[in-house]
């Protein structure tokens, strides 16, 4: 007969668990999985940054704007936006030499005006993805490919788990992403390296000749370091970046972009 | 046997001199139908010397306006002929001839199915038939003169022993038309007019061996040849009625009286004279394909399948040091559908990987049905292609990635790439060029300062100006009014006259700042009273 009277087999007693070590292991575990730290940083410092103005390259982590990494940047005005994102790509191109994509639903960037920026029609490809997921599926080929020196995604929405494929799959292959978004007050969260708004400056041109550019640029989030704002203004004839040496305070400390990220 | 020697030797002598055997010059035409009335025995030999090199199986398909319904028992098919309704096609009706009036019929057969005749939809079952008839061959043409008159014409020279034999080869046609419930009469000749005439007689199964064509054609009716009812009934009316019998008139006469279409179609059917083919598809230049026992219908299978093909073509393309730029993939369905994908590439490639990466997201579309029984696989454009070697040409590997990339793109997105152009026009001043163009930048361009992004339709608004043809100092955009720091401008561009519409008119443009900074590419068309203005883009 058998000895236990009841018919299931009890549970087996719980091990005394080491809750510290468990934890350790588990957040190593997804640490690998994420790529974040050693692996990822050493990938960002080989593949080099984009360099913007001194000041702005003295902020950023690694002396400049990282390749292998996906950027955003949020759209306060359409047109300085596109302007200030030619500028980054055309520099990203210009450095290592390769094509630059510009992927959109309807993608409405104008060559003769963007080569004022430094992007030149030559290294151009328009891609047109009226459907998002047609549109995300092109950026992450064209960030996974190592001839290409840039990718811009004109999208409104997206999602987590999307912006982080692009960025590993820029990791992958080397080349700068720029997310081009309009600007709203709810963002949400970003898994971009940086995350930028740009808004447009009154000029200091006279009422009959509009003078250089002047932007109002938010480093609204930034990994491994704290958001900033810089006013620029882009010389149109030598080609920079050059900022307002006044305006050096921190950014006012803003609720849902500005919380730092976990070590 | 004198005679026939002496032909021999003339026939030599002519073949040494014009080596075409594809269409004849108009003077051996001449020469060789000149011979008619003396020669007619002799002649055989003669257009075996021209003939040999090609073989045409053509394939009568007389019941097809009946059989593409597919429907038991009897059907008559009518066809509206003026004010009345006349047969065209008959199946399973005793007693019923074709162009009978369809009142007659239906009271000779009342149980009859009765459907009108839908000429677009018999040519597209004729053209499905076709493609499943490329299995056979690569070169497949679609012949006949309509109205219910509809035949297939094969170039098999050089593939028949694929199939042991020409006889087993036309065996094997005429069965698989009947599997799919289609009636085929088939003969094989060396010049398609000499087939069809044949076919279209309803000889079947028929292999007529090089230069027996005249022969083969002497005893046939008139009404096979494609000529007009007319000529056939006045031919008829002076007692000819076969083809033999008005080839021994003399042409001169005949060639006054009936016109030249007459005697083309008796060289023709004479196997004399050679019309080319001219074939659905674009023959391949490199191609394989592959039966199978057991019909493909998973997913996995197709795509082993595929990849299999692929390395196969690509094989055959490096073999020839040569890459493709278009590869056609067509699947032959087990009850006769032909269903064809296609993709195209950039730059010349042969790599399989590259290939099948690109057929992955078309292969979707495939509807295997109950099942794939053979896969066509074709390099329709091919470019020469050295071999590469990695690491020692510098940008060579960079090159191929991208083209890659946008291989891949094209398939799920469009890309170009946008050049200048010699145009001040403002949408004109750069066109679209394929995404692996290279793009050249003239010096000093562009002329003037340009917005980054343009709208593709210009935006209407509503602008202040102090005076009649002063900048603008309010624009108002939707409901929103915006003061207006600086303005540029205006910049006259008229519009380019050779090419656009005359009446349209020239436009201002002024480039504004408005007060919070944000600069606008605004237009004004027309002048004074009438003046409209658009926003067409950001600076």
């Amino acid at each position: 007969m058998d000895p236990d009277p009841s018919p299931y087999p009890l549970p087996p007693e719980p091990l005394p668990m080491d809750r510290p070590a468990l934890l350790a292991a588990l957040r190593a575990r997804i640490g690998r999985l994420e790529r974040a730290g050693a692996a990822a940083a050493l990938a960002r410092s080989q593949a080099g940054v984009v360099n913007l103005s001194e000041s702005i390259d003295a902020h950023l982590p690694g002396g400049g704007l990282a390749r292998a990494g996906l950027h955003e940047i949020l759209a306060a005005e359409p047109g300085a936006a596109a302007s200030f994102a030619a500028v980054i790509l055309g520099r990203a191109s210009a450095s290592i030499g390769g094509p630059v994509l510009w992927i959109g639903p309807e993608p409405d960037a104008w060559p003769p005006g963007l080569a004022r920026f430094g992007l030149s029609p030559a290294e151009l490809v328009m891609v047109r993805a009226p459907r998002s997921t047609d549109a995300l599926w092109a950026m992450e080929e064209a960030l996974r490919c190592p001839a290409v020196a840039g990718a811009l995604l004109n999208l409104s929405e997206i999602d987590l788990t999307s912006a982080r494929r692009l960025q590993l799959a820029a990791e992958a292959g080397g080349a700068l992403g720029i997310l081009l978004r309009p600007d709203s007050e709810e963002a949400g969260h970003t898994t971009a390296l940086t995350r930028w708004r740009v808004n447009t400056l009154p000029g200091t041109g006279s009422a009959h000749s509009l003078g250089d550019p002047r932007w109002s640029l938010d480093l609204l989030r930034c990994r491994g370091n704290t958001p900033r704002n810089w006013t620029v203004t882009w010389r149109t004839t030598t080609d920079r970046l050059d900022t307002d040496q006044d305006n050096l305070a921190p950014a006012q400390p803003q609720t849902t972009h500005t919380r730092r990220r976990r070590a | 046997m004198e005679r026939e020697g002496a032909c021999r030797a003339r026939d030599e002598g002519r073949v040494r001199s014009a080596p075409s055997l594809s269409i004849p010059k108009q003077n051996e035409v001449q020469e060789a139908t000149a011979s008619w009335q003396g020669v007619q025995g002799g002649s055989a030999p003669l257009q075996a010397a021209r003939t040999t090199s090609r073989r045409h199986l053509a394939l009568a398909l007389p019941r097809l306006a009946v059989e593409r319904l597919g429907w038991a028992g009897p059907v008559l098919v009518w066809q509206g002929v003026g004010p009345r309704r006349e047969v065209v096609a008959v199946s399973g009706v005793t007693g019923v001839q074709v162009g009978q009036a369809l009142s007659d019929a239906q009271a000779v057969a009342p149980e009859a199915r009765v459907v009108e005749a839908d000429p677009a939809a018999d040519a597209a079952f004729r053209e499905r038939l076709a493609l499943w008839a490329m299995r056979f061959s690569p070169l497949v043409a679609l012949a006949g003169q309509g109205d219910g008159d509809h035949a297939l014409l094969l170039d098999v020279s050089g593939v028949a022993h694929l199939f042991g034999g020409e006889a087993a080869l036309l065996r094997r046609a005429v069965e698989g038309l009947a599997r799919q419930g289609v009636t085929a009469c088939g003969v094989v000749a060396s010049a398609p007019g000499t087939a069809l005439a044949l076919a279209r007689a309803g000889v079947t199964g028929l292999v007529v061996r090089p230069g027996e064509e005249a022969e083969a054609v002497a005893e046939l009716d008139l009404r096979v040849l494609p000529v007009e009812q007319a000529v056939v009934l006045a031919l008829r009316q002076m007692g000819l009625w076969r083809i033999g019998e008005v080839r021994r008139q003399p042409r001169g006469p005949l060639a006054r009286r009936f016109g030249a279409a007459l005697l083309r179609a008796l060289d023709e059917a004479a196997g004399e004279v050679v019309a080319p083919v001219s074939p659905i598809r674009p023959p391949p230049d490199f191609w394989v394909a592959r039966d199978f026992l057991e019909p493909l219908i998973t997913r996995d299978a197709i795509d082993v399948a595929v990849a299999g093909l692929l390395r196969g073509l690509c094989a055959k393309l490096e073999a020839a040091g040569r890459g493709t730029r278009r590869v056609v993939l067509r699947a032959h369905r087990v009850d006769g559908a032909v269903q064809e994908l296609a993709v195209g590439t950039g730059l010349a490639v042969r790599n399989a990987a590259h290939l099948g990466r690109l057929f992955a997201h078309k292969l979707e579309r495939l509807e295997p049905g109950f099942g794939l029984e053979r896969m066509f696989l074709g390099a329709e454009v091919t470019e020469e292609m050295a071999g590469l070697q990695g690491g020692f040409v510098r940008g060579a590997l960079e090159r191929e990635e991208l083209a890659r990339l946008f291989d891949r793109l094209a398939q799920r997105v469009q890309l170009w790439r946008l050049a200048p152009r010699a145009s001040h026009w403002p949408v004109r001043e750069v066109v679209r060029v394929p995404a692996t163009a290279v793009v050249e930048v003239p010096e000093g361009w562009p002329r003037a300062m340009r917005p980054v992004r343009l709208l593709r339709r210009p935006l209407e608004i509503g602008v202040t100006a102090l005076l009649p043809d002063a900048p603008p100092s309010l624009l108002r955009i939707g409901r929103e009014a915006h003061r207006v720091r600086a303005a540029e401008g205006p910049e006259r561009l008229e519009p380019e006259w050779w090419l656009a519409d005359p009446l349209r008119q020239g436009r201002d443009y002024y480039r504004v700042e408005l007060a919070s900074g944000a600069r606008l590419w605004v237009c004004r068309v027309g002048f004074g009273a009438e003046a409209r203005w658009f926003l067409q883009g950001w600076l």
